[in-house]
């Protein structure tokens, strides 16, 4: 992968900047303020109040005014050339990238269309360096499309000049299937009959394969043109250009095609996957639809518009925040495509829950759907369907079982059509490169909530399994009601002297935990905890440290769950949680940020969260995001972050919410909540109990301050540094191994005693809830159901 | 009373009696003192006994007022007629005197009434309103060119003032001459950090000032240099109102102007107040900055709104965006707008008609370091907040607001008082005697009962305290 | 007689006393004495000093975050 990184780093916007130096610019006693930046020479067009954007020549970045007429096609094209920075409530910045304009390309527009457009929506003429990058960028990408069409492999061109140079080519050339004709001419795809389910114009209509021209309707009632067609406004203006929609192709056959993927790369013209389903012939077609009630919003439609734009399956990357319905989207696709499909998760609990999803929005039969993850290991009864595994029981290393590898048989030995990738960005590329060598399908579907990786490696992803197609924009989610409005705040808490002593003398493990265990924190929690449950809410407290989560737990006495609470017991919490009216608050540690089915929260409180991961808590706040229910100030979640005061935590704190405050969430600071000192109850509110506390937390070894692991949890392996493999013991046996350090007799004690508030909720006779009663028995009633079914 | 007002005010105020007679002298004075600072009940009463002879009794002057109106004078509420009485009274515009029988009665001062008379009928050989030149002026000054001379010099002052790195004017200007530094200087609008100029908290207020009240500003400083100078204080008062009655676009000649006055005339051409064509032209032509030095409150807004070029966007409407992730947006073209965002903020990009950048806690502790206060920051965002802002209610997200402040706070981590601690009393008694009279005296910042310590902020007295409190212990112990 | 020492009454978080008491611990040169758990007195000549140091131990929990996403500039 090295060479398409040297490809595109070959073109970056500052390189066309060195030809524009020469220029002596009038300056003025500013200027020197902004050194290179100065770009007060551009000229401005006279309607240039009219005109949303600006755009930085040296840096490729772009400006735009959201309160613009224009603003709405503008932030549509603008996600589609360009990443997204910044997008609070005003001003919106983007930036032009390499991989920006490749993603472009890829979902079809035409280079020139992308500089007339972005000349039109600017408020200066487009500098000569942006015209040039575009240029200089597009004219290697997207040139070459590898199309699987009949079963045949084609290498396909809108450039004829492109294929003959392919078939110049040393390597490529002789790979080309003797007998054929040299070069074939055709029209270039279109959209045609394709309907996308469950969009607007799935109603009425039937699918058609072939290629009759039928072109989505590209203005309103009103003549508006539709947003994300500007581009069909601009085709419609120019003249038609009869060769600009012909494709010119050669075949390879099938044994070929990695070499001439790797040869394009190497020569910087990255060939783009398609997948031409409606023509495959020869894989079978899976019997799936989507259901009338599933509904599609415009967002989710836009995006599947992005991958199937003109009638074949584009692979790439859909960015849709947390609980904006990403499982939806790859479920639509699915549906699109009717072919066989694998889908990689990363945690049995999804898996679980990706199956259900299928039932519930799709007509499919259960038969067709099948799990294989470490408890079970089954397939579909037809000649396709759908396989639901997770990254590591495909790319684990070590000896499989002996169903296990035949269910690793089953998957590398066939076809698939469709590959969905759950949480694409946490998937190194490592284990991402091996499943795409093992098993073959025609096209990807990538789904994040966040391009963001602390590694940086956006770059491998875009290549290994294609560009983004889609991001949306977070606060337009929460404005349209799709995703919950979220207040975010960050409490200060003050350490207490004898805390903070210590802190100052520690290193920087024991530090951790001594600004997790504070007091303070403690008894700030608990605040929250109170007011919210007064307020109806239900809540959710994050630790990410074990030790830290059961004795906040234990304290407030409340439910937790980590690592190595059962199934079962996890199970009975959540659905208290859910349905009983006095269970409103859970503590969970990292299980909860993946591998949890978790019922609508409208409070999250953070205690501990480690190491400033963006992701982590662009993810956090995906959990309790799927809050509808709006209060008087347009809030309808609440986000706090607990952290103390003069202490590392607030370093790591501020990092965290970058991403987040990019996307335009506003993080308050909390320095006192009012009336806490009166709290009844207050948690360590004398010297005695805290000088305890602190004493319990000193003889505490380095491991507690660590991070939980969990087995089978990606993220866990992932963030918590020093390679620890996949088949690592469990978490119970290690959290009993430190505790046993502190002392003797106490230990067993101590676990029971923290199980108390766990076990309490398994309730005794007369004390459950009838409702929940019910519930248990008709779980159990359709556990068996489903366990009979999966008998076939 | 505007806050200029209030400024000049304060100053006449200041003066000492035989000052005002000589300036009760001119008309023009009179006048432009009449108008601009007295409020209205005042006038009320100087009409009412400027064209009567015998002086009225209080209480035929208070035919004239409302029982009940009141007045607010710097949070202070008072009845209007006794503000107004007293305010007539420090301007030594009034006397008054108790006559048997009558009670107090009240009559205006002889100089100011002549004055105000001629002024108001014509009259008399004052020239103190300035004498048109009675021959044309070959090189007329436009209306256009007076507004961009006056304006061109006043930004250059407050350019100076923002230009903290003392890069200067590239743009061919040399700044502001020598004199008007220095008073900036003596000001306390700026500081010198070597060679060069940073701004302070007073001048960051300056610059928040609309334009008349910081011309006021400004002349004032110079009314406190000019006796330095040996420049008769009146006479420049006299010159200052006299140009606050001329008209904009007349020319006026020298001819009448004292030796003090010709020597204004080139400070004055520093500030933009008046024009030359050259220094030793024998003509001069007052500015908008001149002929709205003692407009009322209605006029200024207007030229305020027109000539407010510098601090103000085109039509006086704001211009700067700021996010809720700190990003700050602003449309502006003017180096003095981008050069005053540039004290708080991380300017990073500028486009013909926008410039963008960044708050963050190192832009504003740069800012704070200068003596500028969150507050001020806050304000000045506020102040001039872009229309698509002001949307929102709050105008400023509340975070930002926030944060800003604590940043400043973040530098105020300890909070020192300079002083001395008292410890080693000999007994309870004796502590809670002395600690108890350190309270009264009101040097008194912390104390513990316990420990026997209390710290103060001045000895000297609880030393004497101390001191005589020996004394008498030894004289009663000598004595008995 | 009662002692009268100058110096600089400090009040602040206690979190800045166990830093105050910290930096002065090595030479034991700034404080005059340590009243309470949020006051101290400290020398007046050396307060500049002490002023710097505190900023420098609390810059560690002071982040200026650049911006997040891909951002290379």
């Amino acid at each position: 992968m090295a060479t398409t990184l040297d490809a595109i780093n070959r073109f970056s916007v500052d390189k066309f900047t060195q030809k524009s130096r020469g220029r002596s610019r009038p300056q003025d006693s500013v200027s020197r303020v902004f050194g290179k930046n100065d770009f007060s020479y551009l000229a401005l067009k006279p309607d240039h109040d009219n005109r949303p954007l600006w755009i930085n020549p040296v840096k490729g970045r772009i400006y735009l005014e959201s309160f613009s007429p224009l603003w709405a096609h503008a932030q549509d094209f603008l996600t589609t050339i360009a990443e997204p920075q910044s997008r609070p409530s005003f001003l919106h910045e983007y930036s032009l990238t390499t991989h920006s304009l490749y993603a472009a390309v890829s979902v079809g527009l035409d280079p020139n269309d992308i500089i007339t457009v972005l000349d039109r929506l600017s408020k200066s003429p487009i500098p000569e360096e942006i015209r040039n990058f575009i240029q200089e960028c597009t004219h290697s990408y997207g040139k070459v499309k590898l199309v699987l069409k009949h079963n045949r492999y084609f290498v396909e061109s809108s450039d004829p000049g492109m294929l003959q140079r392919l078939l110049r080519d040393e390597i490529v050339g002789p790979l080309r299937i003797e007998g054929s004709e040299e070069i074939t001419k055709e029209r270039a795809p279109k959209m045609g009959g394709l309907v996308i389910p469950g969009t607007k114009n799935a109603a009425g209509v039937k699918q058609q394969p072939g290629q009759t021209p039928d072109q989505r309707p590209t203005r309103d009632e009103d003549g508006a043109a539709k947003e994300d067609d500007i581009f069909v406004t601009l085709r419609e203006e120019d003249d038609d250009d009869d060769d600009a929609d012909q494709v010119h192709s050669f075949e390879v056959p099938t044994s070929g095609v990695e070499a001439v993927q790797k040869r394009c790369l190497d020569l910087g013209f990255p060939v783009l996957e398609e997948y031409d389903f409606r023509n495959d012939e020869v894989n079978a077609n899976l019997d799936i639809d989507l259901k009338p009630s599933a509904q599609i919003r415009s967002y989710q439609e836009k995006s599947l518009s992005k991958m199937f734009g003109n009638g074949r399956a584009k692979s790439g990357i859909i960015v849709l925040p947390c609980g904006a319905g990403k499982t939806l989207v790859g479920i639509t696709a699915a549906c699109t495509i009717k072919k066989g499909v694998v889908i990689l998760c990363t945690s049995s609990m999804s898996v679980v829950q990706w199956r259900q999803q299928f039932l519930q929005w799709s007509n499919i039969n259960p038969n067709d759907i099948a799990i294989f993850t470490s408890d079970h290991k089954e397939k579909f009864s037809r000649n396709t369907g759908i396989i639901v595994s997770t990254y590591s029981m495909v790319t684990q290393t070590r000896a499989r079982s002996y169903d296990a590898q035949k269910m690793m048989d089953f998957l590398t030995s066939r076809e698939w059509g469709l590959m969905i990738l759950d949480e694409v960005h946490v998937v190194p590329a490592s284990i991402f490169r091996k499943v795409t060598h093992s098993i073959a399908t025609h096209s990807k579907l990538g789904l994040t909530a966040t391009l963001l990786r602390e590694d940086d490696k956006i770059t491998d992803l875009n290549f290994l399994i294609g560009p983004k197609l889609y991001e949306a924009n977070w606060m337009e989610l929460a404005e349209q009601g799709h995703i919950a409005k979220v207040q975010c705040a960050e409490v200060w808490c003050p350490m207490t002297s004898e805390f903070y002593q210590e802190y100052l003398n520690e290193t920087s493990r024991k530090r951790a935990l001594l600004y997790i265990m504070n007091p303070r924190k403690f008894q700030a929690c608990q605040y929250l905890i109170n007011f919210h449950e007064k307020r109806g809410d239900k809540i959710i407290v994050f630790s990410d440290n074990v030790y830290a989560l059961e004795r906040y737990a234990l304290k407030l006495g409340k439910a937790y769950i980590y690592g190595g609470t059962p199934q079962a017991e996890r199970m009975r919490i959540l659905e208290n949680f859910q349905h009983n009216e006095q269970v409103n608050t859970v503590f969970l540690s990292k299980i909860g940020d993946t591998s949890l089915d978790l019922p609508e929260a409208t409070c999250l409180i953070q205690i501990s969260s480690h190491y400033g991961s963006r992701r982590q808590e662009a993810q956090r706040l995906g959990r309790i995001l799927r809050a509808k229910r709006r209060n008087d100030e347009g809030f309808n979640a609440f986000f706090y972050s607990l952290v103390s005061k003069d202490t590392n935590e607030m370093y790591y704190s501020s990092r965290r919410q970058a991403f987040l405050v990019d996307q335009g969430y506003a993080f308050k600071v909390i320095t006192h909540l009012a009336g806490i000192e009166q709290q009844p109850g207050l948690a360590y509110d004398t010297p005695a109990e805290r000088r305890e506390l602190l004493q319990e937390v000193m003889l505490q070894n380095e491991t507690s301050a660590e991070i939980e692991r969990i087995d089978g949890d990606l993220f866990g392996e992932r963030t918590g540094g020093g390679g620890r493999g996949v088949g690592q013991k469990r978490g119970v046996k290690r959290t009993a191994g430190m505790l046993k350090d502190i002392s003797g007799g106490q230990d067993m004690a101590y676990i029971e005693y923290n199980k108390s508030k766990n076990k309490e909720l398994k309730g005794k006779g007369s004390q459950r809830n009838p409702f929940f009663k019910q519930l248990d028995r008709e779980n159990e009633k359709r556990r068996k159901q489903a366990l009979a079914m999966l008998k076939d | 009373m505007s806050a200029s007002s209030l400024r000049s005010f304060e100053y006449l105020e200041s003066l000492p009696g035989r000052d005002f007679k000589r300036l009760y002298q001119r008309p023009s004075t009179a006048l432009a003192i009449f108008r601009r600072m007295l409020p209205h009940l005042a006038k009320t009463f100087v009409m009412a006994m400027l064209y009567i002879t015998d002086p009225l009794t209080l209480s035929e002057l208070e035919l004239w007022v409302r029982p009940d109106s009141k007045r607010h004078v710097l949070h202070v509420i008072m009845p209007a007629k006794e503000y107004a009485l007293s305010l007539l009274s420090r301007l030594h515009i009034l006397n008054t005197s108790s006559v048997p029988g009558q009670g107090q009665v009240l009559s205006l001062t002889n100089d100011f009434a002549t004055s105000l008379r001629l002024s108001l009928t014509g009259g008399g050989h004052h020239q103190s309103f300035g004498v048109p030149c009675d021959t044309p002026d070959r090189h007329k000054a436009s209306l256009e060119s007076l507004d961009a001379f006056a304006r061109s010099q006043w930004e250059g002052i407050l350019h100076y003032m923002v230009d903290t790195a003392g890069v200067g004017m590239q743009d061919g200007g040399e700044g502001p001459s020598h004199g008007v530094k220095k008073l900036l200087e003596l000001g306390g609008l700026v500081q010198m950090k070597g060679s060069y100029a940073t701004i302070t908290q007073a001048g960051f207020s300056f610059l928040l000032q609309e334009v008349n009240a910081q011309v006021w500003t400004l002349l004032l400083f110079y009314l406190d240099s000019a006796e330095a100078l040996n420049m008769d204080k009146v006479d420049v008062l006299h010159f200052l109102f006299m140009l606050g009655s001329l008209e904009l676009g007349q020319d006026y000649s020298l001819a009448t102007l004292t030796a003090t006055q010709i020597q204004m005339l080139e400070d004055l051409r520093d500030f933009g107040i008046v024009y030359q064509r050259k220094p030793s032209s024998k003509r001069f032509y007052p500015t908008r900055l001149a002929t709205t030095l003692t407009s009322d409150a209605g006029a200024l807004r207007s030229v305020n709104a027109g000539f407010d070029n510098a601090l103000r966007s085109g039509d006086g409407k704001g211009f700067i965006v700021i996010e809720t992730n700190y990003r700050i947006y602003a449309y502006t073209s003017s180096p003095l707008q981008i050069a005053v965002l540039n004290l708080f903020a991380k300017l990073e990009t500028r486009f013909p008609n926008m410039v963008s950048g960044r708050i963050s806690r190192k832009s504003i502790r740069v800012a704070i370091h200068m003596g500028i206060t969150s507050d001020q920051i806050i304000s000045y965002l506020t102040t001039h907040a872009h229309p698509q802002m002001r949307k929102n209610v709050p105008i400023l997200p509340p975070t930002v607001v926030d944060q800003i402040r604590l940043w400043q706070i973040e530098g105020e981590r300890m909070k020192p008082t300079v002083g001395y601690l008292f410890k080693d009393f000999a007994s309870g008694q004796e502590y809670e005697g002395i600690c108890k009279y350190a309270e009264e005296v009101g040097v008194l910042v912390w104390k513990n009962d316990a420990k026997r310590m209390f710290f103060v902020t001045r000895v000297e007295q609880v030393k004497k305290f101390l001191e005589n409190k020996a004394k008498s212990a030894a004289a009663g112990a000598n004595g008995g | 007689m009662p002692k009268a020492v100058k110096g600089v009454l400090v009040e602040c978080d206690e979190s800045i006393r166990a830093i105050i008491l910290k930096i002065d611990a090595v030479n034991h040169d700034f404080i005059i004495e340590d009243l309470d758990d949020r006051t101290l007195v400290v020398k007046e000549t050396k307060l500049p000093e002490l002023k710097r140091r505190l900023e420098e131990e609390l810059r560690d929990t002071q982040d200026e975050p650049k911006d997040s996403g891909s951002e290379r500039d």
